[in-house]
């Protein structure tokens, strides 16, 4: 059986621009690959952001695994892997195998320590992404894709049942991006994490999500990928070329 | 001069004893500092403590109990820069220069209405790593127990909030409170150690150790030690030079760290090359 | 959004115009104090011995402010608004020398009307060199401008020398009151001469006669005219740190002297001082440059011949005289 992973009702989100989300209202189940796609400054990462509590929400409620996001305080659930834009210092000097310890933390309690284990569980984790011989390489020394695939594995290392990626793959070339992919579609059927990524790559999301949510501030689609490229309302956004290109590359 | 004739004196004892101590916790805590674009906190936050100490000298107290008025003071601005840094837009450098130079008109204004000192503030304020009293070993080394204590308690938060607040935050770490200890202590530290060794020894024991371990460090665990290992080493180098060549002692421990950090810099560029590749 | 933004705008520059008015009234005040001694010889002292003497001289006749707040370090002095505009309406300026107030020239050249008279109280005076490392050995300043040991006011002549320079300024200032002037002048360099007089009396026949001090070199004349050594800690620069092998020179010379006493200087901090005493196991006596006095001392009117009888008081405790 499955059951509610995220749901968001009525939620509003605003900066003091203005409001960048209105009305959203979806439900996650368990297992889901969900795609959230949309233009440039459609609210797709203040979304997520609103979910694991890194913005303010201030309409509407959400709530993760049953707990309202307010609340929420089971980290260890949650895997997150945010932009990588300039994010790190390049003479940052923690080395892959630290940075992907950390992601350990959120299942331990004061004073977290890290034990043997715990290191074998940090290279099991690389060996499976195939980074074990980045392991001990500073983090600032790597290319946009391994740091991707490293952050990657801190944000799963933890065993996480929900994993959120926002646009993970902004700065890779076309071929990165697509191998990229291919590891989060394995890791959602093999392991049953449920995956929640944003991006702006429409066409080549939909091959792998099993969902697709697509914003414009207001939640303007939620359905399977078959269902939005028959949706009339986004052969309108769209127009019925690009749908037909977005779609049929499969 | 005979080196062991050096350490028959009692104030070169103490000098290295309180000395290294608090090159260990500087050095340690620099990193850290460095990494989150607040290496000048150190200066700032002495700006601060002169402002405090013209309000402690206008109600009237003197060296101990002013620190009764100086303590909280810098431990609430130490927390005003991290509240402007997140709250204000700003960056690091700019809330440190803002808190800076209001601690230090505060200190001028205060004085210049007070009409006058008994005593020039500033040689209060200021030690020197030469005149450290028996009892202020005491305090460097309670100091350096509270500030080693809690960074191994808090390492891996510290280190996970250093590399990336956000993604520290959805590993439930309370990236506040790590913030908030990372400056509190680095506040105690600048107020009770500039007393003792004096601010430009504090500031630069912040930064250059740092400095010089993120040319060469190959993993963080790494860069806290080599760090930790210039701060001491230098202070202990520094006494002994100062000793022979008949130079100041502060400053010739922030030369040498400065040649450390030159030996890194040119070492990390010899060795780049291979590296990169 | 345009609504939120200029309404922002506008709060912020009501703040700032109420700012600027409380600014505004504060310094008003100040006006109107500077109007009572109108008239008056107005004279502007950088240091407490200059000070002290143009006090002395112009006594009831005019107005003498010490430019130094108390308690501050001499050698390194910034001036307030206030302070240049003092100054723009006195009538003489009377500082020591260059290398004492090294900031004093740029201070009048800030001033806008020159109405005043600048007096460089220390230009007849014999120089000595300062010992750069404090080791004591006292020179006439023949060569080296920027080691003279400006402290010349410690040397009774020279204090005479300056009240004579300050003296004739004051008479070139305000003519109408030079016998007053000439009067007070005499009396008081008599009075150098009594206290010149019992230094060398209570110095005459002492155990030690080496004088040990824990601060920055200032008692250079002192020592030279009494015939005592001087060995100070620091050189001249009051902000120089002293290195550790000069701390232990230190120790080493109070230990070989046999001295029971180290001497401190005033106003700055006294910790090294107490170090050392305490490392070589004698007691602290203080000693006053008398650059500048504390704000107790300045209240209590504390005069320079004054604090030079402290310190012939301690001297004698410090260097176990025999009174004749």
């Amino acid at each position: 059986m499955s059951h509610e992973v995220v749901r968001v009702e009525r939620l509003g989100v605003s900066y003091r621009v203005g409001q960048v989300l209105e009305d959203i209202s979806f439900s996650i189940e368990a297992g889901d690959y969900v795609g959230i796609v949309g233009p440039n400054g459609s609210g797709k990462s203040s979304l997520v952001r609103a979910l694991i509590g890194l913005c303010t929400i201030c309409s509407g409620s959400a709530s993760l695994f049953g707990v309202p996001c307010s609340r929420f305080d089971e980290w260890g659930r949650i895997g997150y892997l945010p932009q990588n834009l300039g994010m790190y210092n390049p003479v940052f000097p923690a080395t892959v195998a630290e940075t992907v310890a950390l992601g350990l933390l959120s299942r331990k309690r004061f004073p977290r320590r890290l034990n043997r284990h715990d290191h074998e569980t940090v290279e099991r984790m690389l060996e499976e992404l195939g980074v074990s011989d980045l392991k001990s390489k500073l983090i600032g020394e790597l290319s946009g894709g391994q740091q991707q695939r490293v952050l990657l594995a801190r944000a799963l290392v933890n065993e996480p049942e929900l994993l959120i990626l926002d646009e993970p793959t902004a700065a890779l070339d076309p071929e990165t991006r697509e191998r990229f992919y291919r590891i989060i579609a394995d890791i959602n059927r093999t392991r049953g994490v449920t995956v929640l990524l944003v991006t702006h790559d429409t066409g080549a999301i939909g091959q792998h999500a099993s969902k697709m949510l697509y914003l414009d501030k207001r939640l303007l689609f939620f359905g399977s990928f078959d269902e939005f490229c028959l949706s009339p309302e986004m052969s309108e956004l769209f127009g019925e070329h690009s749908q037909h290109i977005m779609c049929h590359r499969h | 001069m005979d080196l062991v004739e050096i350490l028959t004196y009692g104030f070169i004892q103490r000098a290295l004893v309180a000395g290294t101590l608090i090159a260990l916790l500087c050095s340690v805590l620099g990193v850290f500092l460095v990494l989150r674009r607040m290496s000048l906190i150190g200066d700032g936050l002495a700006h601060v403590t002169f402002g405090s100490a013209a309000i402690a000298l206008a109600l009237k107290l003197y060296s101990a109990s002013a620190l009764l008025v100086s303590l909280p003071i810098v431990l609430l601005s130490s927390l005003g820069i991290l509240k402007l840094t997140e709250k204000a837009r700003l960056s690091g450098d700019a809330a440190i220069g803002i808190v800076s130079s209001v601690g230090i008109s505060a200190g001028i204004i205060l004085a210049s209405v007070g009409g006058g000192y008994n005593v020039d503030l500033l040689s209060y304020l200021f030690g020197n790593i030469l005149s450290i009293t028996q009892e202020e070993v005491f305090i460097a080394a309670g100091l350096f127990c509270i500030v080693m204590v809690l960074m191994l308690l808090f390492y891996h938060e510290l280190l996970a909030v250093t590399l990336s607040e956000e993604m520290a935050r959805v590993s439930g770490i309370r990236t506040n409170l790590i913030s908030a200890v990372l400056v509190l202590l680095t506040a105690l530290s600048v107020v009770l150690a500039m007393k003792l060794v004096g601010i430009m020894l504090i500031s630069s024991l912040l930064i250059l150790p740092a400095a010089s371990a993120l040319q060469l460090a190959r993993s963080f665990k790494a860069c806290v030690c080599m760090s930790a290992i210039q701060g001491c080493s230098s202070v202990i180098a520094g006494i002994f030079v100062s000793f022979v060549t008949n130079l100041p002692t502060s400053a010739t421990v922030v030369l040498l760290n400065l040649a450390c950090f030159g030996c890194a810099f040119l070492a990390r560029y010899l060795l780049d090359p291979k590296r990169s590749n | 959004m345009t609504g939120i933004h200029s309404q922002r705008i506008t709060t912020y520059f009501i703040c700032f115009t109420l700012m600027l008015l409380v600014v505004q009234g504060c310094s008003r005040s100040n006006d109107i104090q500077a109007k009572n001694d109108k008239g008056k010889l107005q004279v502007v002292a950088t240091l407490f011995p200059i000070y002290d003497f143009t006090r002395t001289i112009v006594g009831n006749r005019g107005g003498v402010s010490l430019l130094l707040p108390p308690g501050s370090d001499p050698h390194s002095f910034e001036p307030k608004p206030d302070d240049i505009m003092r100054i723009g309406r006195s009538s003489l300026f009377i500082y020591t020398n260059p290398s004492m107030e090294p900031w004093a020239a740029r201070i009048i050249k800030g001033v806008d009307h020159k109405k005043f008279e600048v007096i460089e109280s220390g230009t007849k005076v014999q120089y000595l060199k300062a010992a750069n490392d404090g080791d004591g050995h006292v020179h006439n300043a023949h060569d080296g401008a920027e080691k003279i040991d400006p402290h010349i006011w410690l040397d009774f002549d020279n204090a005479a020398i300056m009240v004579d320079s300050i003296l004739a300024g004051c008479v070139s200032a305000d003519p109408a009151n030079a016998g007053y002037y000439v009067k007070n002048a005499t009396a008081l360099k008599k009075a150098l001469l009594d206290l010149d007089t019992r230094y060398r009396e209570g110095l005459a026949l002492c155990e030690t006669r080496t004088l040990l001090h824990g601060g920055h070199f200032t008692f250079g004349y002192l020592a030279h005219r009494y015939g005592l050594s001087y060995r100070s800690l620091s050189g001249v620069s009051s902000e120089s740190e002293p290195s550790a092998a000069a701390m232990a020179n230190m120790v080493r010379l109070i230990r070989q002297s046999g001295a029971h006493y180290l001497f401190a200087e005033e106003l700055l901090s006294p910790r090294i001082t107490e170090i050392l005493a305490a490392e070589a196991g004698v007691a602290i006596l203080k000693l006053h440059g008398a650059h500048n006095l504390s704000r107790e001392d300045f209240q209590r009117g504390a005069t320079f011949i004054g604090l030079m009888d402290e310190n012939l008081a301690n001297l004698k405790k410090g260097l176990a005289c025999r009174t004749k």
